[in-house]
């Protein structure tokens, strides 16, 4: 019963995806069907047009298996041993350093803002 | 016939593999056996032992791919549920998530341009930081090697899940928005996967930043693209 439901769930979730996709398609907007989905959902969810627990236990299932989905794609390295080989061995570092600096800001600008937030909050109860 | 067999071996080959090396990684917990890794690893080394083509895998592999789309959707799921949260720390997290990806983005086509790499290559190395899908997506918008995009965004997710513990260490970085917003940004998914061993608060902060990096990226990747090209 729990499976017919998340199938079901599930179901509802790819016409989602499929609705994004065909909004991009005729519509030409520069977003993947996918994250328009997301959108769609979203706004569909706060609006109270699709209910959480429509959509719940399907999500989980997706979310549960995610790493799953992506792998198809990530075989597809297999086709680029030899550009690795070759001067494409630089981009590695390259990737390495520009995500330990965006890691590094990301995290940074995020806290301070939080810290700088709070503060004047506290200010402001005091006077 | 022929063609349903080789889709039905490939789907089995896939998801048993996947369910083995998910299994290893709750056993042995570490950082470097992330099933997306291990799994991708050992399915290259099984095609090129047997000399098949990533294209034939795929006559089966494609099965699995189509349903990434309805699972990014399943992403707005954790966005609506966490959205109290997500005003809570409305500009803290939109900071660091526009600033982050800002810097993401234009590091890494400034270093791979100013090394000489063709346009292609570069506008393909841009999303690294963006989550597979969307990824290839802007990847292949902009005119890059969608697959070769991969590369780099599962390269951007081990840096998050090996350097972030002594990132935090050396820049003082002790809240739990600070650990998710950086982890998220940085290195999605994979990232994110990082931030549930620190806790909840940690998880959930990144699943929005990978999320809002995701839908800041696709708008971004186009702009930054046009201010090199």
């Amino acid at each position: 019963m729990k499976i017919a439901k998340q199938l079901l769930q599930a179901l509802l979730l790819y016409g989602i995806f499929l609705v994004g996709g065909w909004l991009q398609n005729t519509l030409h907007i520069p977003l993947s069907g996918s994250i328009i989905g997301l959108l769609l959902l979203w706004i569909a969810l706060s609006l109270k047009i699709i209910h959480l627990k429509w959509v719940e236990s399907g999500a989980y299932l997706f979310l549960s298996l995610l790493p799953l989905f992506f792998i198809p794609a990530t075989v597809g390295v297999m086709n680029f041993g030899p550009f690795f080989m070759g001067k494409g061995i630089v981009l590695i570092p390259i990737t390495i350093i520009s995500t330990f600096m965006t890691l590094w800001i990301a995290s940074f600008v995020s806290q301070s803002i939080a810290k700088h937030t709070v503060k004047r909050k506290e200010e402001s109860e005091c006077n | 016939m022929q063609l349903i067999t080789l889709s039905i071996l490939f789907i089995f080959l896939t998801i048993g593999m996947y369910a083995i090396m998910s299994f290893i990684y709750v056993r042995y917990y570490n950082a470097l056996l992330v099933p997306i890794l291990t799994t991708t690893t050992a399915i290259i080394i099984v095609l090129v032992l047997f000399n098949v083509p990533y294209e034939t895998y795929m006559v089966g592999g494609k099965w699995i791919d189509a349903l990434l789309g309805p699972a990014v959707v399943s992403l707005s799921i954790p966005l609506y549920k966490q959205r109290k949260l997500l005003k809570q720390y409305l500009y803290p997290i939109l900071g660091g998530v526009l600033v982050g990806s800002m810097v993401g983005m234009i590091s890494g086509v400034l270093f791979a341009k100013l090394i000489g790499f063709s346009k292609e290559i570069v506008l393909t190395i841009l999303p690294k930081s963006i989550t597979t899908p969307i990824a290839m997506e802007i990847t292949s918008g902009l005119g890059g090697i969608p697959t070769l995009a991969t590369v780099f965004v599962i390269i951007a997710g081990l840096t998050g899940v090996l350097f972030g513990q002594p990132l935090f260490k050396l820049f003082k970085i002790d809240t739990a928005l600070g650990r998710g917003i950086g982890l998220g940004v940085a290195s999605h998914a994979i990232g994110t996967s990082k931030a549930i061993e620190y806790g909840e608060q940690e998880a959930s902060m990144s699943s929005v930043a990978m999320t809002l990096s995701a839908l800041i990226g696709s708008f971004l990747g186009p702009l930054i693209s046009w201010l090199f090209y």
